[in-house]
């Protein structure tokens, strides 16, 4: 009985923690780049088509429902737009260096703010 | 008798050890129910702790970072900080086509336009920057930006012709936007001008938001939008903010950008003022291999080309962000002088890499690595 409650504590420390933890994180964020630059940083919740002119031509980038995806790009293959909706994760659209990613940003600890 | 009294005197013992066990046990119950107690309490005890946020507001990423000793306090302040940004993105998007700007741009060369007591007033701050730097900052570089492509939709990657350029040039100055105070009025004198607010609408969003923050008694908090810093306040800790400023030119060609170690080159602390970073790298596109960049020179109507980087800290998020501008237009001899003149700091890159100080700031940043 008393290692249940034990454990119960132990539970709600842990769970506790990861909540308040969580409640005040960045949420998600669309980072569109291209050559190694960010060109956007959109938020997963606003449906939203921004344009990415990359060396080789244009990639249509669409934020729709909370997923992102390339939707139309100018490049000879046009495996990016096959690759579909992502809700995490990176598109890599590498004849035209233009890559989307989804998720948290990471946050460098040592300072409090970074001007970019 | 003998063998039972044995027994007993070692279940007795049995007993006793079971009873320390227990002891411990309760010890150790009783700490972590302290512990778990004291993080339920954290939310309105009086220590100190460090909430943030991050949205995305006036196109780019916005952090609000509050020191309070209450969970939901810190919440309240961070939605009305937020919710003040928004308000300020819809009065002064150039692009939005029911803002104030909008209206204005719209009856240029035609009408005066009647607008809200705080168009007028960062409309006044923006002129009389403009007039502190001669120009080098300029609202009225609406039609430049357009003919740039430099919009929300995306950069349209074109370069203009010299003759398209020269076209434009007339339209852009500050000294044709008339104010009137008594009637709360904005007259642009020639048709075409447009203005754009893009280059103080950010630092002004931030001063707002912190006043915001401020007035519900808040004691320490920085807003961050974009490249547009406000601060006040010290940390738990009883230090200042600390910010770190990106390398204008990051070495590492690293495909996934969310790295977690930035690549910072100076870094410094803020204590109750505003930061601003006007960068090359910033909303820019290269074509075969020149890089075009979004701070036109309202002079030339091309991109400024005597800095990669120019950090201004000022009192206020409005002066720090449009005179940021202005001296990237203006390069380093004059922009350090104009800085040093008008008793502002500011730490300048030239388009060779070589960093510029004013004198106030020697010795008192941190340069984390050479360009």
């Amino acid at each position: 009985m008393d290692k249940l409650l034990l454990l119960l504590l132990i539970v709600l420390t842990i769970t506790g923690f990861l909540l308040a933890r969580s409640l005040l994180e960045p949420g998600n964020v669309v980072r569109v780049s291209s050559e190694n630059k960010t060109l956007y940083v959109l938020s997963l919740d606003e449906d939203r088509t921004v344009l990415v002119r990359g060396p080789l031509g244009d990639n249509v980038i669409e934020i729709k429902s909370r997923k992102a995806r390339i939707k139309d790009a100018t490049c000879p293959d046009k495996l990016c737009t096959h690759q579909g909706w992502i809700h995490r994760g990176a598109i890599i659209c590498l004849p035209n260096r233009v890559v989307v990613t989804v998720g948290a940003d990471k946050r460098d600890e040592r300072y409090d703010a970074i001007l970019k | 008798m003998k063998g039972f009294k044995t027994q007993d005197s070692e279940f007795k013992i049995q007993n006793s050890k079971i009873k320390i066990q227990d002891s411990r046990f309760r010890i150790f119950v009783f700490s972590l129910l302290t512990i778990h107690f004291s993080l339920f309490l954290s939310g309105c005890s009086k220590q100190d702790r460090i909430y943030r946020e991050s949205r995305i507001s006036m196109d780019t990423i916005c952090t609000i970072t509050i020191v309070s000793s209450s969970k939901r306090q810190a919440k309240e302040a961070v939605d009305a900080g937020f919710a003040e940004i928004k308000r300020l993105e819809g009065l002064l998007n150039f692009f939005s086509p029911d803002s104030e700007i909008t209206a204005i741009n719209r009856s240029s060369g035609y009408k005066p336009v009647r607008v809200s007591k705080e168009t007028l007033v960062i409309i006044k701050k923006a002129v009389r920057i403009s007039d502190y730097t001669d120009g080098a900052f300029d609202p009225a570089v609406g039609p430049l930006m357009r003919l740039w492509g430099f919009s929300d939709k995306g950069i349209s990657g074109v370069i203009p012709t010299p003759q398209e350029i020269k076209n434009i040039l007339p339209l852009v100055d500050y000294r044709k936007i008339k104010i009137n105070d008594s009637t709360s009025e904005i007259f642009l004198e020639k048709k075409g001008m447009e203005l754009d607010l893009g280059g103080i609408a950010k630092g002004y969003a931030a001063d707002k938001a912190i006043e915001v923050i401020k007035s519900r008694g808040i004691k320490a908090a920085l807003v961050a939008i974009g490249g547009d810093i406000r601060g006040y306040g010290l940390k738990p800790d009883k230090k200042p903010w600390r910010v770190g400023i990106q390398n204008p030119r990051p070495k590492s060609e690293n495909i996934e950008p969310q790295a977690e170690k930035e690549d910072i080159f100076v870094s410094l602390y803020l204590k109750d003022a505003a930061i601003s970073t006007s960068g090359d790298y910033q909303r820019s596109f290269i074509k075969d291999g020149v890089r075009y960049h979004h701070i036109l020179d309202p002079k030339t109507g091309f991109p400024a080309g005597r800095a990669m980087s120019v950090s201004v800290i000022a009192p206020e998020g409005y002066m720090a962000d449009a005179i940021s501008t202005g001296v990237f237009v203006l390069g380093p001899e004059k922009g350090i002088k104009l800085l040093e003149s008008l008793g502002l700091s500011g730490i300048i890159v030239d388009v060779n890499k070589k960093i510029f100080l004013t004198k106030d700031l020697q010795g008192k940043i941190t340069i984390e690595k050479t360009l």
